[in-house]
């Protein structure tokens, strides 16, 4: 029985575990990274808003967090407008590329943490 | 957006339903914290009616315990599957092809299947047992079934953020 499930699970994850949703445990948090650059793009959605950003080597797509937490932190969808500057400091993702997790964003002097 | 997902979930995803979702600030949120909500409403009586198959409160008549639960655990998963739905939605693309999620809905159809035949099988044992009297062993069975597959689909709902 719990031979027969294991191989259950087994035959649904794998056609998908290459393109598997990108959870908070696929971040390297041992080699954080700072991204700089104009921000491209903005997504103010939830369940985490994103930004794209032009950094030194490549543009990059930066996860910040849930909209009310961004709200509540004082990062309205106004502080991270497409064209400002903005510095992410966070996590690279290990499954997506030029993918990372922001820790906190630092725009026009003011920094927000968003953990 | 996986862009190369089904085209049924990119629509689902781009509808106008999701994409309110993600664009208000309470509309995630609540249906998350309804989601939660509803589990508890859910477990609880799952986890009363297992108990009953089981043997626990032996002093009852089971159909006056196992059958009250059931309609609460029905009213429960219905609004699970109404807030689940919501979150779904708005990550349709992502979600569906999370391997965690996928064995969430293997899990999920395997306990309403596991629900209905034990309303099939136990009806009669229910409409006959009085109290102090132990149920056959096939409730004993399907009850700790039930336990087992429902805790495992909660677990696995908490695990899709992690995989």
């Amino acid at each position: 029985m719990l031979k027969m499930l294991a191989l259950l699970g087994l035959g649904l994850a794998l056609p998908t575990a290459v393109i598997a949703h990108h959870g908070w445990g696929s971040y390297d948090a041992a080699h954080p990274i700072t991204v700089a650059g104009p921000i491209e793009t903005l997504k103010y959605e939830n369940p985490h808003a994103l930004i794209t950003v032009k950094g030194a080597d490549k543009v990059w797509t930066v996860t910040l967090a849930p909209t009310s937490r961004m709200q509540a932190r004082g990062a309205p969808p106004e502080f991270v407008a497409v064209g400002k500057l903005v510095s992410a400091f966070g996590y690279p993702s290990t499954v997506e590329k030029a993918e990372m997790r922001a820790e906190r964003i630092t725009i026009d002097g003011k920094t927000v943490e968003l953990r | 957006m996986l862009h190369d997902a089904p085209q049924v979930l990119i629509a689902l995803e781009q509808s106008a339903f999701a994409s309110a979702v993600r664009a208000s600030t309470w509309g995630y949120m609540t249906a998350n914290v309804g989601h939660i909500l509803a589990l508890m409403l859910f477990v609880s009586s799952v986890a009363v009616m297992d108990a009953r198959l089981i043997g626990a409160f032996a002093a009852t008549p089971p159909a006056s315990v196992v059958r009250p639960a059931r309609r609460l655990a029905a009213l429960g998963l219905v609004l699970m599957a109404g807030t689940g739905f919501t979150l779904f939605a708005a990550e349709a693309t992502h979600v569906a092809t999370n391997p965690v999620f996928q064995i969430k809905l293997a899990l999920i159809v395997a306990g309403i299947l596991n629900a209905l035949l034990a309303g099939r099988l136990l009806r009669k044992a229910l409409d006959h047992t009085p109290a102090f009297t132990p149920l056959p062993a096939a409730a004993r069975l399907l009850g700790v079934l039930s336990l087992l597959i429902w805790f495992a689909t909660a677990a696995c709902g908490r695990l899709i953020a992690y995989f």
